[in-house]
């Protein structure tokens, strides 16, 4: 045996979990596993209880409802890369799935579950944080809403309270004029994300740009907003002179650490590469022109 | 230690039960319990893909999941390739691609292939290199350069590509095929193809007829 003994619990509801929430004595959640799977085997993890969640069927959902990109706690990553709508309106989304692990683990791992897992590596918190998105906590006194900012505290840890559990994560449905991107760098597939930028642009009908939201992955200690950068391209035009300015502030308000796939340094610089770039996808998404350079 | 549980697997078709502990692993209760050691242990944490099974049709990684987690699903291992209807009782047209492109060298990775090669044709039968690469990529080889595994696997499209549709739209099996008489597979000596003991028939060839051959 690899993981140490435990007892596991099956609950078909919401109402349930909760409530097994309440009553053990810490238990962990298992979704798709993928993470938390190889903690038990390896005992990093060692709960007395698991709740495992995945016979809750009312948490199996990915779609658009009331206004928002709605992802209940059982939609996988492939499940993201399979859905049409995403594949039409959410460039972000549909971007960043099949660049996660590899197929089998897509099948498995759910984006919820990556949001509670809470890895600074982990690509849906950065992609949340570019379309402003938010999850909903399901607890003992009901639920609440979470904006995506608040939820990140430290290196997989959250704000959630130990008797709640994480039931969707959800963005606002693009408008007209929204265009979104997610650029990874990573040594292989398989690899966690040694830098990535995900990026969402609203134009208004002049063509400025009316709103943006940059998240970053692995280069702070949770995902991070490059805020600056967003201020920076609020109400300009884009241009790849103002997505470079945009680039150097995101790189600034990084905070890499030097490991032995690149030093600090190296890791600012792709940063600032991958923020132009996927600025660049989500304005072209957006329907920004591209204006012709006179030869 | 927590109570053992009865779970039950319909493994290669046919229903299988194991008494496990919450915390044996899919792969575990694979190997150990049902005694179907096709499916391999290789890195032990999730990268290699050697333990790739079919769970209700997709691939994952059973050393990532526990059994538990399986009970009621349907799971199919390497084993269970020989019992398609593709493989008309011999070797299935992957497997048989890995023997013609050498696919394998050291053959540890190669249940994996297999399993995850079989999840990418099942849903995209006549795939581009690239996406076949794509399928394979949660699996290691430290043997081949992958090169004669992506030809393992286009040698398999292309096999199964080449058998004839049924009437409703599935596969044929072998019984249906050789059952027409018609049937010619272009092979000497074989399924209607040319054959020495072919019935003469009159007028096809001028030169075996009893009008105009060599003994008038």
């Amino acid at each position: 045996m690899k993981a140490a003994s435990f007892e596991h619990h099956e609950p078909t509801t919401v109402e349930e979990a909760v409530s097994l929430l309440e009553s053990l004595d810490e238990p962990t959640i298992l979704a798709g596993g993928q993470s938390l799977v190889p903690m038990l085997r390896f005992r990093l993890a060692r709960p007395d209880t698991v709740i495992d969640i995945n016979g809750i069927d009312s948490l199996e959902y990915l779609h658009e409802e009331d206004g928002y990109l709605r992802i209940g706690a059982l939609a996988r990553h492939a499940d993201v890369e399979d859905t049409d709508v995403i594949a039409d309106r959410y460039g972000s989304f549909a971007d960043a799935a099949p660049l996660i692990a590899d197929p089998q683990i897509r099948n498995q791992g759910t984006v919820v579950g990556s949001m509670a897992q809470a890895d600074p590596k982990g690509d849906w918190g950065s992609v949340l944080i570019a379309h402003d998105g938010e999850v909903t906590a399901r607890g003992p006194d009901g639920e609440r809403t979470i904006p995506v900012d608040e939820l990140f505290l430290l290196p997989y840890d959250t704000s959630l309270m130990d008797d709640e559990l994480l039931t969707e994560a959800r963005v606002p449905a693009p408008v007209e004029g929204e265009g979104s991107a997610y650029h990874k760098l990573k040594r292989k597939t398989g690899d966690y994300a040694m830098a990535g930028v995900a990026a969402r642009l609203v134009l208004d009908d002049d063509g400025r740009i009316e709103d943006a939201g940059i998240g970053m992955t692995a280069v702070d200690i949770t995902n991070a907003r490059a805020a600056d950068a967003e201020a920076h391209l609020e109400g300009e035009r884009p241009s790849a002179d103002l997505f470079e300015e945009a680039g150097e502030l995101a790189a600034e308000a990084s905070n890499p650490e030097s490991d032995e796939h690149g030093d600090a340094g190296y890791k600012e610089r792709m940063v600032d590469v991958l923020t132009q770039r996927a600025l660049g996808d989500a304005a072209e998404r957006a329907g920004a022109v591209k204006r012709r350079v006179p030869q | 230690m927590t109570d053992k549980r009865e779970i039950t697997l319909t493994v290669n078709g046919t229903e299988r039960t194991v008494e496990a502990e919450p915390r044996k692993l899919l792969v575990h209760a694979i190997r150990e319990d049902l005694d179907l050691t096709g499916t391999h242990i290789g890195c032990d944490t999730g990268n290699c893909g050697a333990c790739t099974v079919l769970k209700d049709g997709e691939p994952i990684k059973s050393c990532l999941t526990f059994a538990v987690q399986a009970d009621g699903s349907e799971i199919m291992t390497v084993e269970g390739m020989e019992d398609l209807p593709e493989a008309s009782g011999e070797l299935h047209p992957l497997q048989e691609g890995f023997r013609e492109e050498h696919g394998l060298q050291c053959g540890y990775c190669t249940p994996g292939m297999i399993m995850s090669g079989k999840a990418l044709l099942d849903e995209n039968p006549d795939p581009e290199e690239g996406e076949i690469r794509e399928a394979i990529s949660g699996n290691l080889c430290r043997c081949t350069g992958y090169q004669n595994i992506v030809k393992s696997i286009e040698y398999a499209a292309d096999e199964l590509n080449k058998e004839p549709a049924a009437a409703d739209g599935g596969t044929v099996t072998a019984e249906q095929r050789f059952a027409d008489d018609d049937f010619d597979c272009g092979v000497e000596n074989c399924c209607g193809g040319p054959s020495t003991e072919t019935p003469h028939v009159e007028g096809a060839d001028p030169q075996f007829d009893d009008v105009g051959g060599d003994d008038t």
